[in-house]
């Protein structure tokens, strides 16, 4: 996982165009400009959400006003931040397939057994004497790394091991996630939509009036949807408990093709639309006078509905309901009287005189809130999710190569251990020199008692890591994970 | 609360202030280091242990997953904090973490125990969260909180051994004025758009400073092993806080996008743990770019530590609400 801008010699304008917009310091600086922009966007209440009041209660009419000129209170629908995701999309691309992908080759290529000459020039790497040589010192080496969990291979005196190999896939896995992530969203604003409308009872909702992107080349549903019945069902203490619809599809010929109640969070999807209840309400009563019908809208008042209806300059009629099936109250009202007074109660088929007037409630007509989304990538969308999800797992996976050889020279045999570790290196370290310890108790010149490992053990961290980067022998499996 | 309950509760308190002290002291002591080091990591054990049982307890007592509002959150947070310094002391040996680790979880007891009565009965759930997403979304997130916050406190030892200890005092200094702020939001009635901007400039001005004074090394301090040792448990922390991070964001979208159809919806909460994930996606490139030193690393893990505080209490204490508050206490 070494990661090296190329060389910007000799090359073509296009090519370091190329390597420019592949570079991983680019990369970190929009990530950065990015949190920092929807920083301000969690810090500032957005007009898409809470509406432009909110954001003038909250800092004043002057200051509301600037940071509406500077996008701030809409930040996410702001040029600026489109290009910046539109830039972290093009960065993300050419990292992907310029770096990140082509990395996946190195894991069928297969590692060298080292020789000590090449072990020492390792991040980390330590030597110790053998002067007991028997078979047995690199099986017990196999069997401690196998239980470790490492992957051995074992050829004459020589030992290569690897641990967390797949781990070494996180950022492929990671950037297949994003960028499917990002072909799904751009799905959904390109082909979906989604809407609210309050429909009365025996209207349709037809989608005409739903919202998508700009750049839309969807279809809205030639099919609508009817509202056969709608109620309210309450908690003894009057509270809403739940809102039913009965919907009915109803396809271009008028054909009813599907029908079925849904309820808040018990949605009817119908070719790939979802239609949610969302709210409910008494939207008109319909009354009849002396035998013409008039129509009255109601208006919400706390847990009632209410119609007004002015008689004269002073005088009004109210009528108020609390639910469908109560009946309803009538007053009248007159400035000079101090409250309303009750005049007669109406229910369905029950009509009531007052004085001259014979008044009947024919109907009380509901409406009900229909949510609708079409969101067409979503499946695209999940897929990403899952990738990215596993693809940051893998990569809290420590990936380590580990090489051994037992080395003859004039004076006896050395054993050479070293390797590498991108996350935990110091585990790893602390693996390779508690081996070397116990081995040279084991193997090593036969000493009074088993020497310390800290004082005999020569460890050499770091001074390798400036031969490794000029790019030797080692270079192959110094530069990756 | 059940007598069990509290009594289980107040043991991991009383607990962890002692191993936060002994801890302490086993830095004075060198004689009786490894003994203190023994006992102090014991207390944490024990403190861990039960604050497990604490938790298993009140869900008993709740008949529900025991994560739902601040104090509870916070019970999971002083619980996540100790399990992961275990299990780092396990892997890597450690003992200088253990005296910042117990002194988070301390306080955040302390800020629970704070909390008005209301926070620590068990209240039936209101609608919106009374669905088994809840157990899904809410506790790998602040599980991940807590790793991170590791990974900040691993960054101030990593300065430490590398000598940047002016740099590691601004930087303590920085966070410190943050928990002020988020204390005095909690507490008390002082308007939050000062405590905003002494959140903000605090974070702003103490990164700026302590970036600048890594220049200045105290050459007697630097122990080259010990600051390698720190930014490796540092990078450890995130790598794990990570995964955690992105799980609960996306479980968090499942479960918007099945209440309400939408699985996004920009909420200040929800940004917010955005810019922290794209904080921590930015830290590991520039592991992976391997130009930046260790050290501004560990200050880039600090800047994290801040963010995650932002996330996860600022929001709340700061006025800055949403759909995800926990509400206000004052
Ligand atoms: C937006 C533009 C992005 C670009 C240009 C980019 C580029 C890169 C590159 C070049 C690598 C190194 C690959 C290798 O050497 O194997 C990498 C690794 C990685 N990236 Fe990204 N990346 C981007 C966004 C993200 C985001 C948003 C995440 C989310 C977490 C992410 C997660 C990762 C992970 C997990 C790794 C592997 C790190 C490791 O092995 O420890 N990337 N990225």
């Amino acid at each position: 996982m070494h990661i090296t801008d190329e060389p910007k010699t000799d090359q073509k304008p296009w090519q370091s165009l190329k390597n420019g917009l592949a570079s991983v310091k680019l990369t970190i600086f929009l990530m950065s400009l990015t949190a920092l922009t929807v920083l301000l966007g969690a810090w500032c209440p957005q007009e898409s959400q809470t509406g432009k009041d909110k954001v003038v209660e909250t800092f004043g009419a002057e200051s509301a006003k600037i940071l509406t000129q500077l996008g701030i209170t809409d930040i996410y629908h702001s040029p600026f931040f489109l290009s910046l995701i539109a830039m972290l999309t093009v960065n993300m691309i050419a990292c992907s397939f310029l770096r990140v992908f082509p990395r996946v080759k190195l894991l069928s290529k297969p590692l060298p057994f080292l020789t000590g000459k090449d072990i020492v020039k390792l991040p980390f790497n330590t030597s110790i004497p053998i002067t007991r040589n028997d078979s047995s010192l690199l099986a017990v080496v196999a069997v401690k790394l196998s239980k470790g969990g490492y992957n051995v291979k074992t050829s004459d005196q020589k030992i290569l091991a690897e641990y967390g190999k797949y781990g070494r896939l996180a950022a492929t896995v990671t950037h297949i996630g994003l960028l499917s992530l990002l072909v799904g969203v751009t799905i959904t604003s390109w082909t979906g939509f989604n809407g609210f409308q309050p429909v009365l009872l025996d209207n349709h909702l037809d989608f005409q009036e739903s919202e998508h992107s700009k750049l839309w080349v969807g279809k809205l549903p030639s099919w609508s949807v009817r509202v056969d019945a709608t109620k309210r069902e309450d908690y003894p203490t009057g509270e809403p408990k739940q809102w039913f619809s009965t919907l009915s599809v109803v396809d271009k010929t008028g054909k009813v093709v599907r029908t079925q109640e849904i309820s808040v969070n018990n949605p009817l999807t119908y070719e790939g639309v979802d239609i949610y209840q969302s709210s409910w309400g008494l939207d008109n009563v319909v009354l009849n006078f002396n035998g013409s019908e008039k129509r009255l809208d109601l208006r919400p008042m706390g847990k009632l509905y209410a119609a007004f209806l002015p008689l004269d300059q002073d005088t009004m009629m109210l009528f108020s309901i609390r639910a469908d099936g109560t009946p309803i109250k009538v007053f009248a009202k007159r400035p000079d009287w101090e409250a309303p007074r009750l005049l007669t109660q109406l229910t369905q088929n029950k009509p009531a005189r007052l004085g001259p007037v014979t008044i009947e409630l024919k109907k009380l007509v509901p409406i009900t809130g229909l949510q609708y989304k079409c969101d067409p990538g979503l499946p695209v969308t999940y897929f990403a999710f899952a990738f990215i999800i596993v693809g940051v797992l893998m990569a809290a996976i420590p990936h380590r190569h580990f090489w051994l050889s037992l080395d003859r020279n004039a004076d006896g045999n050395t054993l050479y251990m070293g390797g590498r570790s991108v996350k935990d290196k110091v585990g790893f370290e602390r693996l390779v020199k508690r081996m070397a310890s116990d081995l040279e108790a084991e193997f090593g010149p036969a000493t009074e008692k088993a020497p310390s490992s800290e004082l005999s053990v020569k460890v050499h961290p770091k001074q390798e890591l400036a031969t490794a980067a000029k790019g030797d022998s080692a270079k192959d499996f110094q530069g990756d994970n | 609360m059940s007598e069990m309950q509290m009594a289980l509760t107040n043991t991991a308190g009383v607990t962890s202030v002692m191993s936060f002290w002994v801890f302490v002291a086993s830095n004075g002591f060198k004689e009786k280091k490894d003994l203190l080091i023994k006992i102090g990591s014991g207390a944490l054990i024990m403190a861990f242990v039960s604050l497990t049982a604490a938790i298993i307890f009140r869900g008993i007592d709740a008949q529900r997953f025991p994560l739902a509002n601040l104090y509870e959150s916070l019970l999971w947070f002083a619980w996540a904090t100790m399990g992961g310094y275990l299990f780092l002391a396990q892997t890597y040996g450690i003992r200088q973490l253990g005296w910042l680790a117990s002194l988070t979880a301390l306080l955040m007891f302390l800020y629970g125990s704070w909390l008005p009565q209301s926070q620590h009965d068990i209240t039936p759930l209101v609608p919106a969260l009374v669905s088994y997403w809840r157990w899904v979304h809410v506790p790998p997130l602040i599980i991940s909180y807590a790793m991170f916050f590791l990974g900040g406190l691993a960054g101030f030892i990593q300065l430490y051994r590398s000598g940047r200890v002016a740099s590691m005092f601004s930087a303590i200094v920085t966070v410190l004025l943050a928990l002020l702020a988020i204390v005095l939001g909690t507490f008390t009635s002082v308007d939050t758009a000062w405590l905003q901007i002494l959140f903000a400039g605090a974070s702003f001005f103490g990164t700026v400073v302590s970036f600048k004074l890594l220049d200045r090394i105290n050459k007697s301090k630097i122990d080259l092993r010990g600051a390698e040792l720190y930014d490796d448990i540092s990078y450890r922390c995130i790598a794990i806080g990570m995964p955690l991070l992105t799980f609960g964001i996306i479980t968090g979208g499942l479960w918007a996008n099945h209440a309400w159809g939408t699985y996004w919806s920009w909420d200040p909460k929800e940004s917010m743990a955005l810019v922290t994930w794209l904080s921590y996606a930015a830290y590991i490139h520039l592991r992976v770019h391997r130009e930046c030193s260790p050290e501004k690393l560990a200050l880039v893990s600090i800047v994290g530590l801040l963010l995650t505080l932002m996330t996860y209490l600022g929001f709340n204490s700061l006025g800055l609400g949403g759909l995800h508050s926990y509400g206000k206490f004052k």
